[in-house]
């Protein structure tokens, strides 16, 4: 009796770190190949997929940025998410805050509406917006890709920023009236500071959703300008879709740096993104 | 303050607008009715496209979203190294999509891919290495591989909240002699359902807006098999220029965006009541 159950949990204890280890290696499987083949030259691609390379070669990552101008798309992507961050965390903390602390007429219609838009899938708005874009002049352009994602990154940031707002004691605010500050001194001074961790959440979430965006990276762009990391891969595909040697390199380049961000601030990371789909 | 609310309202309430133009836009401002709505449902394709962005749906809650309460599950317990797998666990969906189609694109290659050595390697003889991307036989099963096994958001998200049930319950419950099967079974399950509502919420409306990864590897073909609403509306919209239809297909997405939302919830709703 004592025997059966004993091998049973030792059977479960397998089956599960078989498990375990199954799904990393379809995780980091992919990528992995990906990363070893980039090294290959193109004879060595073609003749075994299973082959380690027989140097440590850069050549393919040469080509992907002789082919591409894929340097400007990260610069690209750089100064496109990195202000699409900035005017998502300063929108969202001004105006959670307001939502989460008073009480107005319009707050009702304005919750509904973000909450709304948290729902919207993205497609279905993409050609007005294309052609709004085009009326003002802003398609093709870094001002208009940071117009629409710090618009998309707003209500998920939003909710969770409103419900870190109302974890921060009224106490301190009260106080800080009683000892003369204005209203905007209050904010400056004691909220912020406090209000941090929830700031660093919110960019982290509006980073790797905005560096992974693709469709309207694709639908608003036209020529090199304001053509993100993403749509980069997309160019390799239809180009130089023969050259399979560089589209590895690049593939690994665009992979590589939301890996390091992601392994570097992990647990932050997690917290965002577990934040982001609870509250929204 | 009020300012400030504005000023931030004004993208979304741009972005719901634009949204709201579906209906003025139709085909070149000029209004003609439902005339658009009558073309796309009485095109094969878009059929089809409902039909592969449902079956994905559903899919996707089930299997995708079982997958990470499984993977939870099992690193509720916190094994040997649980830390490492939650990590690797977590890359694919981190990300881009982007690229995800592009490695998968590499990875099943005929020629050069790892579908040759694989099926070497199991003795399995063909005269000719499927293409799996690009034979409509496998097509939406290959396409779907791309995704379904990658649950590790989900999985966080139910370790995040395993992490917050009592461990008071646990613990009484091992006095009483429960296995700890039986604790997964009758305290860790019954808890997760609102959270499991969510993550199915989730999975919809990431499903209903597929894109990326089918527009690298397939771009919805062969043929139409891998076909689903916003390829469609995109096709619609660029090879097609036909603003006024593919805003109908946005119509319809958004519908049934929200369709499934509400079903979601009723579904988790009685559930809880029960």
């Amino acid at each position: 009796m004592k025997e059966t159950s004993k091998a049973v949990t030792a059977a479960a204890k397998t089956a599960k770190y078989l498990f375990m280890i199954v799904f990393v290696l379809v995780s980091v499987g992919p990528i992995a190949w990906a990363f070893i083949s980039s090294f290959k030259t193109y004879a060595e691609i073609n003749s075994s997929a299973l082959s380690w390379p027989s140097g440590f070669r850069l050549d393919n990552y040469e080509a992907a940025f002789r082919y591409a101008p894929i340097a400007q798309y990260f610069l690209n992507s750089v100064v496109i998410v990195g202000c699409s961050v900035l005017v998502t965390v300063a929108l969202v903390a001004m105006c959670s805050y307001i939502i989460s602390r008073f009480d107005f007429k319009l707050k009702t219609v304005i919750v509904l509406l973000i909450s709304a838009s948290l729902m919207l899938p993205a497609q279905a708005i993409s050609q007005p917006l294309f052609a709004i874009f085009q009326k003002l002049g802003i398609f093709d352009t870094k001002l208009g890709m940071v117009i629409v994602y710090s618009a998309m990154g707003i209500p998920m940031s939003f909710f969770v920023m409103t419900s870190y707002y109302k974890t921060i004691s009224m106490a301190l605010e009260e106080s800080a009236y009683i000892d003369g500050a204005t209203f905007l001194q209050t904010f400056w001074h004691i909220i912020l500071p406090l209000a941090k961790p929830g700031l660093v959440t919110i960019a982290l979430l509006q980073f790797i959703n905005t560096w992974n965006e693709f469709y309207f990276a694709l639908m608003l762009t036209s020529g090199n300008r304001a053509r993100t990391v993403p749509i980069a891969l997309n160019y390799y595909m239809g180009t130089f879709a023969n050259n399979y040697s560089a589209l590895f390199a690049a593939v690994v380049m665009t992979v590589l740096p939301t890996i390091f961000v992601f392994i570097l601030l992990q647990r932050q990371v997690m917290e965002s993104l577990t934040a982001g789909a609870v509250k929204g | 303050m009020i300012l400030f609310a504005l000023v931030y309202a004004a993208p979304i309430v741009t972005v719901l607008y634009t949204s709201l133009c579906n209906y003025t836009t139709f085909s070149a401002p000029v209004f003609q009715g439902i005339k658009n709505f009558v073309t796309i449902f009485s095109d094969q394709d878009f059929i089809v496209s409902i039909r592969n962005t449902l079956v994905w749906v559903v899919l996707q809650s089930t299997f995708h979203v079982g997958l990470g309460l499984a993977m939870a599950l099992v690193l509720r317990r916190k094994p040997i190294g649980w830390k490492f797998v939650r990590t690797a666990y977590m890359i694919p969906n981190i990300v881009p999509t982007a690229a995800t189609g592009v490695m998968f694109t590499l990875l099943l290659n005929p020629s050069f891919g790892i579908v040759k050595p694989f099926l070497e390697a199991f003795g399995i003889e063909v005269g000719q290495v499927p293409n799996l991307f690009g034979n409509s036989r496998y097509a939406f099963w290959t396409v779907t591989a791309t995704w379904i096994f990658y649950s590790g958001f989900n999985t966080i998200i139910f370790l995040a909240e395993m992490g917050a049930v009592d461990k008071e319950i646990y613990e009484a419950a091992r006095v009483d002699g429960a296995k700890p099967w039986q604790l997964d079974r009758y305290i860790t399950l019954p808890l997760m359902k609102n959270i499991f509502g969510t993550c199915v919420t989730l999975a919809s409306v990431a499903m209903v807006s597929q894109f990326d990864i089918i527009y690298m590897t397939t771009k919805g073909g062969p043929g139409n098999s891998t076909l689903n609403l916003p390829i469609y509306l995109y096709k619609a919209a660029t090879l097609e220029n036909n603003y006024g239809k593919a805003n109908a297909v946005g119509v319809v997405q958004i519908s049934i965006g929200l369709l499934l939302v509400l079903l979601v919830q009723r579904i988790f709703m009685e559930k809880k009541e029960a």
